[in-house]
C-alpha cells in the first residue's frame, strides 16, 4: 500500500487496524472453542454420540407424535383456534412495541444526532451537547439489555400480560432504532437544511422540510426491518411476561407436550413470515 | 406568503406516503384497542421500582461481584464467538449457493438457489433460544447446544445478507474477467468474492454485537454467563447486583460496537 509522506505516521497506525483485528479474531475464535471444550467441558464427542442422536431422534418423534396415545395436537382444531388466537396476541404485542419504540426513538433522534448537536446544521447552544450525550447513553443502555433481560426486569413493576412484554421490546428497540436513525441524520446531505437555514426557516420547519423529507424513507425501513425482528422475539419474551404464543410454549415445555409444540412452532412460523411479507410490501410503499 | 407551500412533488409523495401513515397509525391503535388496560400494574410495583433505580445509581461495585461479572462476561463472549464461528461456515455455504453464482447445477441451479434460501429462512425464522431450548431437551444440557442454536439462527442470518451481498457486486468487473478468459470459478474467487468482501465483513460484525447479546440470554436454558448472574442476582432481589451484570453486558457492547466500527472505517477508505 502506497502511503503519504504527509501523514504517513497516521496512516501507519490506521494500517495496524486490520491485520491486529484479524489476528485477535483469530486467537478469540480459537480461545472460545478452547474454553468450552477444555474448561466448560464440553464434549463434542459424546454429542456426536449413537446415544445422543437416539435421545435427539426420540425428542423428533415425540414433537411429530408418533405413537403417541392421543391424536397430535396439529391435527385438533380446537388447538388451531387456541394457537391462533394467540397469534394474534402475539401480533398485537409486536404492534404496540414497534409503535412505542418508533414514537420515542423518533422524538430523540434529532438531538442525538452529532451534527445537529454539535452545530454543523444550525448555530447549536452548549445545552445541547449534554442532552446529546444523556440521549446517547440511554440508547446504549436500552439496546444492550436483551429484550428477555428487559421482561425479567419489567415483570416486578407490571402484571404478567401484553403490555409487559411490548414494554421489554420496546425499551429494546428504543436503543436501536435510535441509534440508527441518528446515523441517519448524520449521514444526511446538510446543503437543503443549510439553504432552508439561511433562508430563515426556524427549527420545526427545518425538520420537517429539510430533513424528514430525505430522511423518512430509510428511517422507515429501519422501522419495518425491527418489526420483523420483534416478531421473532416475541416468542422469547412471552416466556417470562405470559402473553402470547410464548407463555403457551413454555407451559407446554414443562408438560411435555411436545406435539403442541410443534404446532405452536408452525403457527409462530407462518405468523414470522406473514410479518416479513407485510413488511416487504409496506418498505416499497415507503420508498 | 409562505415560503415552503407544498409543490407538486409533494402531492405525489401523499398517496403511497399518506397511505402508509394511515395504516400505521391504524395498527398501532388497534393494537391499543385489544388490550385490556385494567390491572396492568403490579401491587408492589412502585416499591421494586423505587430499589431497581437506586440500584441504577449505586451498582455493587465489590471485587467479588466485579471479578464474577468478568468471568461472565467472558464467557458469554466466548459462546457467541464459538457459535458465530460455525454461523459463518454455515452463512458462507447457504449465501454462495443462494446467491446461484456457483457454477455448479446446470439447469437445477435455480432450484438449487431457491432450496438454500428455503433452508436460511427457516434456520432464522426461529429464535435462537428457542433453538437452544429444543436443543438442550433433545441433547441435554452443556454449553453446545447454545453454541450451536446460535450458530443456526445466525448463519441463516448471514446467508441471506451475503447472498444479497454477492449478488449486488458491480457486475462490469465481472465481465471483464469473462472476457479475459477467467472460468466461472474464477470469477467467483477473484471477482465476486473480494468485491463484496468488505461489506460481509462489516454485517458480520454487526452480527457478532448480536450474538453477544443472543449468548447472554441462553440463561434461561441454564447455561452460565450474564445473563446467569443477572437471573440469580434478580432472583434474590439484589438489584445493586443486577445493574453491575448490566454495565458490564454495556461496555462489552460499546467495546465491540467501538471496535467495529474502526475496523469499518478502515475498510471504507
Amino acid at each position: 500500500m502506497k502511503e503519504n509522506g504527509l501523514n504517513q505516521n497516521k496512516l501507519g497506525l490506521d494500517a495496524l487496524i486490520l491485520p491486529v483485528s484479524f489476528l485477535s479474531f483469530l486467537v478469540l475464535a480459537i480461545g472460545s472453542w478452547g474454553f468450552i471444550i477444555l474448561i466448560d467441558g464440553a464434549d463434542l464427542f459424546e454429542l456426536f454420540s449413537g446415544d445422543s442422536f437416539r435421545e435427539a431422534f426420540g425428542f423428533l418423534q415425540q414433537l411429530l407424535g408418533v405413537g403417541a396415545k392421543q391424536p397430535p395436537a396439529f391435527f385438533q382444531a380446537a388447538k388451531w383456534s387456541h394457537a391462533l388466537i394467540l397469534a394474534r396476541d402475539t401480533l398485537v404485542m409486536s404492534i404496540l412495541a414497534i409503535g412505542l419504540a418508533s414514537i420515542i426513538a423518533s422524538l430523540t433522534i434529532m438531538p442525538s444526532a452529532r451534527n445537529i448537536a454539535f452545530g454543523e446544521l444550525t448555530p447549536a447552544p452548549k445545552y445541547w451537547r449534554i442532552i446529546f450525550i444523556l440521549f446517547r447513553a440511554m440508547y446504549l443502555l436500552t439496546r444492550s439489555i436483551p429484550e428477555l433481560i428487559w421482561a425479567m426486569m419489567i415483570i416486578f413493576l407490571l402484571n404478567p400480560g401484553i403490555v409487559t412484554g411490548s414494554l421489554a421490546l420496546a425499551a429494546h428497540n428504543i436503543g436501536i432504532l435510535g441509534k440508527l436513525g441518528s446515523e441517519v441524520i448524520e449521514d444526511m446531505d446538510p446543503a437543503p437544511a443549510r439553504s432552508l437555514r439561511g433562508n430563515g426557516a426556524n427549527n420545526g420547519q427545518l425538520f420537517l422540510y429539510g430533513v424528514l423529507p430525505m430522511d423518512l424513507p430509510q428511517l422507515l425501513t429501519y422501522l419495518f426491518y425491527r418489526w420483523e425482528v420483534i416478531i421473532r422475539a416475541t416468542i422469547v419474551v412471552g416466556f417470562v411476561a405470559a402473553g402470547g404464543l410464548g407463555y403457551e410454549f413454555r407451559l407446554n415445555m414443562s408438560f411435555f407436550r411436545y406435539t403442541d409444540i410443534t404446532l405452536l412452532l408452525t403457527v409462530y412460523l407462518l405468523l414470522v413470515w406473514m410479518v416479513d411479507i407485510i413488511s416487504v410490501a409496506l418498505r416499497k410503499l415507503a420508498r | 406568503m409562505n415560503k415552503f407551500r407544498i409543490g407538486p412533488q409533494t402531492i405525489s409523495l401523499l398517496n403511497g406516503k399518506s397511505l402508509l401513515t394511515i395504516l400505521l397509525l391504524t395498527s398501532f391503535l388497534w393494537s391499543l384497542i385489544q388490550i385490556s388496560w385494567g390491572n396492568i400494574i403490579h401491587p408492589g410495583g412502585g416499591d421494586a421500582l423505587k430499589e431497581m433505580l437506586s440500584g441504577f445509581f449505586n451498582p455493587d461495585l465489590s471485587l467479588p461481584i466485579l471479578r464474577r461479572g468478568i468471568t461472565a462476561a467472558w464467557r458469554t463472549t466466548a459462546y457467541a464467538t464459538a457459535g458465530m464461528t460455525l454461523a459463518l461456515l454455515i452463512g458462507f455455504t447457504l449465501g454462495v449457493i443462494a446467491s446461484g453464482s456457483l457454477p455448479i447445477g446446470g439447469r437445477y441451479k435455480v432450484l438449487i438457489a431457491v432450496i438454500a434460501r428455503g433452508i436460511a429462512g427457516f434456520l432464522r425464522g426461529i429464535h435462537e433460544l428457542v433453538w437452544a431450548w429444543l436443543f438442550v431437551v433433545a441433547f441435554g444440557l452443556s454449553p453446545l447446544p447454545a453454541v450451536f442454536a446460535l450458530a443456526l439462527h445466525y448463519g441463516g442470518l448471514l446467508a441471506r445478507n451475503f447472498s444479497e451481498q454477492f449478488v449486488d457486486v458491480p457486475t462490469s468487473p465481472l465481465n471483464s474477467l469473462t472476457t479475459a478468459g477467467a472460468t466461472a470459478w474464477q470469477t467467483l474467487v477473484y471477482g465476486r468474492l473480494p468485491m463484496a468482501l468488505p461489506n460481509l465483513i462489516s454485517y458480520s460484525l454487526y452480527r457478532w454485537e448480536c450474538a453477544v447479546r443472543s449468548a447472554a440470554i441462553m440463561s434461561f436454558v441454564g447455561l452460565g454467563g450474564l445473563g446467569f448472574e443477572i437471573r440469580i442476582a434478580l432472583d434474590d432481589l439484589y438489584y445493586r447486583q443486577v445493574w453491575t451484570f448490566l454495565f458490564i453486558l454495556m461496555i462489552l457492547v460499546l467495546v465491540i460496537d467501538t471496535w467495529s466500527s474502526l475496523i469499518r472505517k478502515r475498510m471504507a477508505q
